[in-house]
């Protein structure tokens, strides 16, 4: 059904089938996208950087704006110590904008729209940060669960929460991306689907409203990257500097 | 009016659609799971190396020899006013010397002119008095040739007249007395 607004969502293999030890690994339609994002990354880094110039053009100019954004944004959060996790973080933002945007291309896939997707950021990135903390503090990373000033009366209850929050955090990580994107595909499909249900009489005020969504939809897209990338650096401060 | 039917029927069309959806949200399918990280995992690690080893170098590489090009030029303006004031006060020192030479050089010339002119005056007036005094001389000396010959002529009318009224020559020495006596109270 072509006006299911989670069609869209459907994932479908592209080519031949392939198995290893039972699992199925076979190219589909959302592999097709992340390549194609890939490519747009690369390119755009490619014209970005091929030209050295002291006055730059203007993807050279977009590049380093990108770069000098990313480096402020880990500085502010994480701090200086965070400064070997920048090509991550800048990889990870600038993947995530990727797909969001050639995800707000007409009849395209948008990769981050699928929680398996994000879930498997999330839980990278939470992994990652705990043995990093682990690492870096040792057992003492435990306090993070423990924050200082806190009546002891309170204590127990107060380290319940802090540790539900901090298993949380990929479950909130993932979902908010994964729930963000794929609600404003779904609005977009169904304003979508009225313009054309509703014709040429009242047709128009759903396309306005589609109109007014595309900008937002592309403006939740830079968003949802940048609270992405931003609350990474977050975690990755609690790893580094661990001071609750 | 017409809004509140809208969003009514809006609402009412995406209820139906989520229902609609609601038996295959494709998202909850766990068929390509495995694929879907298998191929992100794949893809993202390939974007991660190129960033890491190849554009994030780069972009910083350019970043930093425009900083560094940037700092380059500014030191080198600021160097180059920093001579440029020394040089303005090189200037402005010879330009102090050359006035204070050019005003010594006036007070001179006009000491020396001063000189001049006062030596010339001085010169003039003395030139002025000696002529002035030659001429009081000459003056002098005319005046006492005149009287004497005056007195001369004075003796030859006196005598004439007597030899033309008495007819006879009178003591010439008794003359000269006469007139001389008679100028001495004319004069005083």
């Amino acid at each position: 059904m072509a006006t299911n607004p989670m069609h869209q969502f459907n994932v479908y293999k592209i080519g031949p089938e392939i198995k290893i030890n039972g699992i199925d690994l076979s190219f589909t339609n959302a592999s097709l996208f992340m390549l194609i994002s890939g490519i747009f990354i690369s390119l755009f880094l490619l014209l970005g950087t091929k030209d050295r110039k002291i006055v730059p053009g203007k993807f050279q100019l977009i590049s380093e704006m990108l770069y000098n954004f990313i480096s402020k944004m880990i500085s502010d959060t994480a701090g200086k110590k965070a400064k070997p996790y920048f090509s991550f973080i800048f990889s990870l933002f600038i993947f995530v904008l990727f797909c969001n945007m050639v995800g707000m291309l007409p009849y395209s896939f948008t990769v981050t729209s699928h929680i398996i997707v994000t879930l498997a950021f999330a839980m990278f990135i939470f992994i990652g940060v705990t043995i990093l903390g682990f690492v870096i503090h040792g057992f003492k990373y435990l306090k993070i669960f423990v924050p200082s000033g806190v009546p002891m009366v309170l204590l127990p209850i107060i380290m319940i929460i802090e540790i539900i929050s901090y298993l949380s955090r990929p479950v909130s990580l993932s979902v908010r991306l994964f729930a963000n994107m794929m609600a404003g595909h779904t609005m977009l499909k169904v304003f979508g689907g009225f313009v054309i249900s509703l014709g040429l009489v009242a047709g128009w005020l759903p396309l306005t409203f589609s109109v007014a969504l595309t900008g937002l939809e592309i403006l939740v897209a830079f968003l949802q990257a940048y609270v992405f990338a931003i609350l990474t650096c977050i975690y990755l401060n609690d790893a580094l500097n661990l001071h609750h | 009016m017409i809004k509140i039917i809208s969003l009514t029927t809006l609402s009412l069309f995406i209820l139906r659609d989520v229902y609609a959806a609601e038996a295959g949200m494709p998202q909850l399918d766990p068929t390509y799971w495995a694929s879907q990280v298998f191929w992100l995992t794949l893809i993202f690690s390939a974007i991660y190396f190129l960033i890491a080893k190849i554009f994030v170098p780069k972009i910083k590489g350019n970043i930093d020899a425009r900083e560094s090009q940037i700092r380059k030029d500014i030191n080198e303006a600021n160097s180059l006013k920093e001579e440029a004031d020394k040089k303005l006060k090189e200037y402005n020192k010879i330009i102090d010397e050359a006035k204070l030479e050019a005003k010594k050089l006036i007070s001179e010339g006009r000491k020396k002119i001063n000189e001049d002119i006062q030596s010339k005056k001085d010169q003039i007036e003395k030139d002025i008095q000696k002529e002035t005094l030659s001429a009081t001389k000459e003056i002098e000396k005319f005046k006492i040739n005149s009287l004497k010959k005056i007195n001369i002529i004075s003796e030859e009318i006196v005598s004439d007249i007597i030899k033309d009224i008495f007819k006879e020559d009178l003591n010439k020495s008794s003359i000269k007395a006469t007139v001389s006596e008679v100028m001495k109270e004319r004069r005083n």
